[in-house]
């Protein structure tokens, strides 16, 4: 039966914490347009981001789909575990 | 500092059969008294965040009822 390494959890959880940042900042930034400090530091996790699910894809497959993530050989998007099944 | 918690007093009859409470609380959010949110909040870490629900530690509100222990923040 395969098991997930505690690793696969804790990327997980950290992209889910920048996830909750740049969603924060959006909503922010939407109100104040020229705050200079928080749009470096939304770039800044925007980049981090791409950084941890590019790590999370070479080990554990793609995140998204159609397009948004590279596959891996054999197609294994499909695979378990499904994110509800985490 | 004046707290998030606000009390107000309840009606009490005379004809009330049980003990009147006197005095009842409610909780009102940080961001009632911020207005148009200024630049340059002191922020929680990711982490941190991710726990709390808000990026700033100015709105971090638990909204805890009076009779459960106040464990972090206000």
């Amino acid at each position: 039966m395969k098991q997930l390494p505690a690793d696969y959890y804790q990327l997980l959880e950290q992209l889910q914490a920048v996830d909750f940042v740049l969603v924060d900042l959006t909503l922010y930034l939407d109100t104040h347009n020229n705050d200079t400090e928080a749009i470096k530091q939304f770039n800044h996790y925007a980049k981090e981001r791409k950084k941890l699910r590019n790590a999370i894809e070479s080990k554990y497959g793609p995140l998204m789909q159609f397009g948004h993530s590279y596959s891996g050989q054999p197609w294994n998007w499909d695979d378990a575990p499904w994110p509800w099944q985490v | 500092m004046n707290t998030l918690r606000k009390t107000w007093h309840p009606y009490v009859s005379p004809f009330d059969p049980c003990t009147p409470i006197k005095v009842k609380t409610y909780s009102t959010p940080p961001n009632l008294y911020m207005g148009f949110q200024p630049p340059g909040l002191e922020q929680f870490t990711p982490m941190e965040a991710l726990r709390a629900g808000t990026l700033w530690k100015a709105f971090y509100d638990p909204w805890y009822s009076p009779y459960e222990k106040a464990r972090e923040g206000q």
